[in-house]
């Protein structure tokens, strides 16, 4: 039992630092950029995406199992994901129509963003390669989450420096976020002593 | 006025370009493009998943509910994605396994969910066709931009030739991909505002 905890906080860190979706893989770093203009998008995405890769990944464990060992079977993941995403989205939305009208109407426009961006089909992807066992899916789906709040808040803390008229104006917004970003990621890989293999 | 009608909007090379200027697909530039061949590969499934999917999409009926259309774009996409492979796999086996993930990515890539409903999908079908080709090629000038940058510096080849010696090794890293797109967006911008302003000047 210790074990599988102990294997389970590990791939959340991992996940978290190590392998962060934004600074390591650049999963969802567009959206992390829109998400990152607003301190409640910031939330908003990050507890959408946490409980999207982590609910998820439960239920992609299921399929893994089933198809990967298969002959071609890698070539129909996609799909598979994408089904278990769309089921995922149709049935949170359901939910959250039902049950908070209100909040249904603030999320609804932008919901798709935080459900079907690369941060949670890219966890799904290397769950398969990372995550051994069901709590191992569960850790690294869940870390992604938190890696990408993490993320968020390190570009949000950054949004109105970055976007001053102190910065040259070709510069300003897009492109020096994105250079800032490569710091930041600079910085975790240097933290870590690891580079990712592509 | 029959003459603007003709003319090819050319949008998604440099003024809406979907990495340097909307930042909509950035992922396989940042982290895969670190090579020649790389890019290479990396275009031709952006091409193939992403373009065959807006023009197929494009029979999707607009009465069905927006929520289900996404849900049905991200499905065609991913059924595409398996003749790409197939085919990639055949001519790259060894760089398609290496961008793998990547490819799996471009399934949900901003191309298909954001911009048909925001702008392909609003133009007649011959023009959207074009369109959105333009946006592929936009996405392409960037990859093998990247890919021959990141080559040289990281290797000192060039689609495998050797150039010259390594000059950094890091060029492959995802933080030197981050940084090296932020400049392209920045001199992609100096570009834009430039053709602004002297098309401004000529009309005046």
């Amino acid at each position: 039992m210790s074990n599988i905890f102990a294997r389970t906080i590990s791939l959340i860190m991992v996940s978290v630092f190590t392998q962060n979706a934004i600074f390591d893989r650049a999963f969802g770093a567009n959206v992390a950029i829109y998400a990152s203009r607003k301190d409640s998008h910031v939330i908003g995405f990050s507890i959408g995406i946490t409980v999207m890769t982590t609910l998820a990944s439960m239920i992609a464990y299921l399929f893994d199992g089933l198809l990967l060992p298969l002959p071609y079977g890698d070539l129909f993941m996609p799909l598979v994901y994408v089904v278990i995403i769309s089921l995922l989205y149709v049935i949170g939305l359901f939910i959250l129509w039902r049950g908070f009208p209100k909040l249904y109407g603030k999320v609804k426009k932008y919901v798709h963003l935080a459900i079907f961006n690369c941060a949670v089909f890219g966890a799904l992807f290397l769950n398969s390669t990372f995550g051994k066992g069901f709590a191992g899916y569960v850790g690294y789906g869940f870390g992604t989450g938190i890696g990408f709040f993490v993320a968020c808040f390190l570009i949000n803390i950054a949004n109105e420096k970055l976007s001053s008229d102190k910065i040259p104006k070709i510069f300003r917004g897009y492109p020096i976020m994105m250079i800032y970003i490569g710091i930041i990621s600079l910085a975790f890989n240097v933290l870590v002593g690891y580079t990712a293999e592509f | 006025m029959a003459e603007s009608k003709k003319r090819i909007n050319t949008d998604g090379l440099f003024r809406q370009n979907v990495v340097l200027m909307s930042g909509l697909v950035t992922a396989p530039i940042i982290v895969a493009a670190t090579t020649l061949q790389r890019s290479l590969v990396l275009t031709i499934s952006f091409f193939a998943v992403s373009y065959v999917s807006i023009l197929l999409c494009r029979f999707i009926s607009r009465k069905i509910v927006y929520t289900v259309r996404i849900l049905l774009y991200t499905i065609v996409a991913a059924i595409m994605f398996i003749p790409t492979v197939i085919a990639l796999r055949f001519l790259f086996p060894e760089t398609t396994q290496e961008v793998m993930l990547y490819i799996e990515l471009m399934v949900v890539n901003s191309l298909i969910l954001a911009k048909t409903e925001s702008r392909f999908y609003l133009e007649p079908y011959g023009k959207m066709s074009v369109d959105a080709l333009i946006f592929i090629a936009g996405f392409a000038m960037v990859a093998f931009a990247s890919g021959a940058v990141r080559e040289i510096l990281s290797y000192g080849t060039l689609f495998g030739f050797h150039v010259c010696e390594p000059i950094i090794p890091s060029a492959k890293s995802p933080f030197f991909g981050f940084i090296l797109v932020g400049i392209f967006a920045a001199v992609c911008r100096a570009v834009v505002g430039r053709r602004v302003s002297s098309r401004k000047g000529r009309s005046e």
